[in-house]
């Protein structure tokens, strides 16, 4: 019996082993399809075909049931050669998506078609467990640990009282049983007025409170208006850290308005889409639209199944502004992130690798939300234009121009305001 | 008795110092990240010109046409000053096809140019299309972005071989967008768009 059932167990088990060994060979044959399936989609489709989700093109998953993949393989390579055959079924598809002609991929051959098909019906390898969470940031963290402080303080007295309480009482026992008598306690009340009878402590508590408060209102008054550390809620809740962070995007891309212009720009959301109307961020929430990215379709009145744009139901995104100069200061971006670049970089020690922003914005891309960085006060302003240095700057028009007029003027030719920039009309209206 | 009216004088002084000066370190020291805090004349922060980005009273009867935004098209019949208009060749394939045929460069290849090309081009391009142009910018590398074209190999989505792109129409891609590319006439002025299309023609090369 038990010879028996030794055999049984060792042909069971290689029956398992090499059951097993088939399983995974065939696997990693359908994986690796799946995977050079993968590098072409994104290379070749991507730019007009999703899997979930309609783009330029039609929403690819579950298309090998839609159609066979004789067709597929026909209609991959190229469309407009089906479509011109008269067949039903690519007339059919091409009308659907607005006659909008697939371009054609002679590169792609049988195989290349097969496995980009196998990545289509396999889907996007899923993220192992963890990896896709995504980290929370602890927002509360400088409120929570302030409030540990107060607690800590506070609990610290409470004990200091009741030990105190507890000493004068064990004393106040020993007297008794010595028999010394002992004086009753003056009430709080006439304590206190005792006190403020005592003229030496009147000076000193006045001179602490003038002290103390003082110097905190003169920290108040000194602060009035300055705006350091000012970070709004934002209407959308777009991080810097990750655009200009992670995603590595120029400051320029969406604030263009600050290399030409006084007005650093806040872009308007048809730059948003420029990226936005591909990257969704489906895969942070389960196949849906991003919330975040949702209120810029809402906004604009787009509609991401048709791709199509309602402007009667646009609606102007109100973003809370930040950075804000009294009406009566001149500030000028493009005059210091152009003109001024090189001196600024060196005056605030930046890398090569920042953007000159950082000189007066502070680290941009490390920032989830945006505040402001600099005090923004003529102090500020000021000390800068004393401490920067201006010599030595190269190929700048400006400069070349006032060297010019001080040639002339060394020459004695005569210099009117008009040739200074005299006539430009912001030089009087404002 | 005079004494004592002193005395008093003094407690009120005291009261009043304390109160003052309380008031005042409270509303400094309370400050709230979400708040601009303590402001002193509000009214020379807003400006009474309108802010690009900011609402628009619904209730000032010259301002009711805005719908309370500030951002507005320039009124009919009008065009800014320095404004090119790009109407003869619309969003089509045949205003594409017309682009490629008959615009060229009004610019002179020199490296001045270029040199603002590629600034341009590592800006607005260069997130997706790579430094060298082979479509494997910094978003396509962490699969944030995907199927952007390299400039010298493959076949445009549009007929022809990328590499063979006129100037015409890579102006009228850049001004118009392509498939994900979104119009980026917004962004870049005619004249830098030209600027950008002398460095992605340097590009097609494939050095």
């Amino acid at each position: 019996m038990r010879d028996i059932s030794m055999i049984l167990k060792s042909v069971w088990k290689s029956l398992f082993v090499f059951s097993a060994i088939s399983v995974l060979a065939v696997s990693t044959v359908n994986a690796q399809d799946a995977k050079e399936g993968r590098t072409l989609f994104k290379a070749k489709c991507s730019s007009c075909h999703a899997l979930d989700a309609k783009l330029i093109g039609p929403a690819l998953t579950g298309v090998s049931d839609r159609h066979s993949e004789e067709w597929l393989l026909k209609w991959i390579p190229n469309s407009q050669a089906l479509i011109a055959s008269g067949d039903a079924a690519a007339v059919k598809v091409f009308n659907e998506n607005n006659k909008v002609a697939m371009t054609s991929f002679p590169e792609l051959d049988e195989a290349k078609v097969k496995s980009i098909l196998a990545y289509i019906k396999e889907g996007e390898p899923k993220p192992a467990a963890g990896t896709g969470a995504v980290a929370v940031k602890d927002e509360t963290t400088s409120g929570l640990s302030i409030a540990g402080i107060v607690a800590i303080v506070a609990v610290a007295i409470v004990i200091l009282v009741v030990l105190g309480r507890a000493s004068k009482l064990l004393e106040r026992l020993i007297l008794q049983k010595q028999g010394i008598e002992i004086e009753e306690d003056v009430p709080l009340k006439v304590g206190i007025r005792k006190m403020f009878k005592n003229k030496k402590f009147v000076m000193f508590f006045i001179l602490c409170l003038i002290i103390c408060l003082g110097s905190f209102g003169w920290m108040g008054m000194w602060n009035t208006g300055v705006h350091t550390g000012y970070q709004p809620v934002q209407p959308i809740k777009f991080s810097h850290e990750l655009h200009a962070g992670i995603n590595q995007i120029d400051c320029q891309y969406c604030h263009n308005g600050a290399f030409k212009s006084k007005n650093a720009t806040i872009p308007s959301l048809n730059v948003c889409m420029n990226c936005h109307k591909a990257v969704q961020a489906r895969d942070k929430y389960d196949g849906e639209i991003s919330p975040e990215i949702k209120k810029i379709y809402n906004a604009l009145g787009y509609d991401p199944e048709t791709q199509k744009y309602d402007d009667s139901k646009a609606k102007p995104m109100e973003w809370v502004r930040v950075h804000n100069l009294p009406d009566f200061a001149y500030f000028n971006h493009s005059q210091h992130v152009v003109v001024a670049e090189d001196a600024i970089r060196k005056a605030k020690g930046l890398q090569p690798t920042e953007p000159v922003c950082f000189a007066c914005h502070g680290p941009v891309n490390t920032m989830e939300e945006i505040y402001q960085y600099s005090p923004l006060t003529m102090k500020w302003c000021i000390n800068c234009h004393k401490e920067t240095d201006i010599s030595g700057q190269k190929n700048n028009a400006f400069y070349a121009k006032v060297i010019e007029a001080h040639e002339k003027i060394k020459k004695g030719e005569k210099i009117t305001p008009a040739l200074l920039g005299g006539l430009e009309c912001g030089k009087c209206h404002y | 008795m005079k004494g004592s009216t002193l005395a008093m004088n003094k407690n009120k002084f005291v009261y009043a110092a304390f109160l003052a000066i309380a008031f005042a370190a409270t509303l400094s020291a309370c400050r709230d990240k979400r708040s601009t805090g303590m402001e002193y004349a509000r009214n020379m922060y807003d400006a009474l010109a309108l802010n690009p980005d900011q609402p628009v009273s619904t209730t000032n009867e010259y301002l009711k046409s805005f719908n309370g935004h500030a951002a507005q098209v320039p009124p009919a019949h009008t065009k800014p000053v320095g404004f090119t208009e790009y109407d003869e060749y619309p969003n089509t394939k045949e205003g594409y096809d017309a682009a490629g045929v008959s615009m060229v460069n009004p610019l002179p290849v020199d490296t001045v140019n270029l040199a603002e090309g590629k600034h341009l081009f590592t800006v607005f391009c260069n997130p997706c299309h790579g430094e060298k142009g082979d479509g494997q910018g910094h978003l396509v590398k962490i699969e944030k972005f995907s199927g952007v074209p390299s400039y010298f190999a493959g076949a445009s989505s549009r007929g022809g071989n990328m590499a063979d792109l006129t100037a015409g129409k890579i102006y009228h891609t850049i001004t118009y967008g392509v498939n994900n590319m979104g119009s980026h006439a917004s962004q870049i002025s005619p004249t830098d768009r030209w600027k950008v299309v002398m460095y992605v023609q340097q590009l097609q090369k494939g050095q």
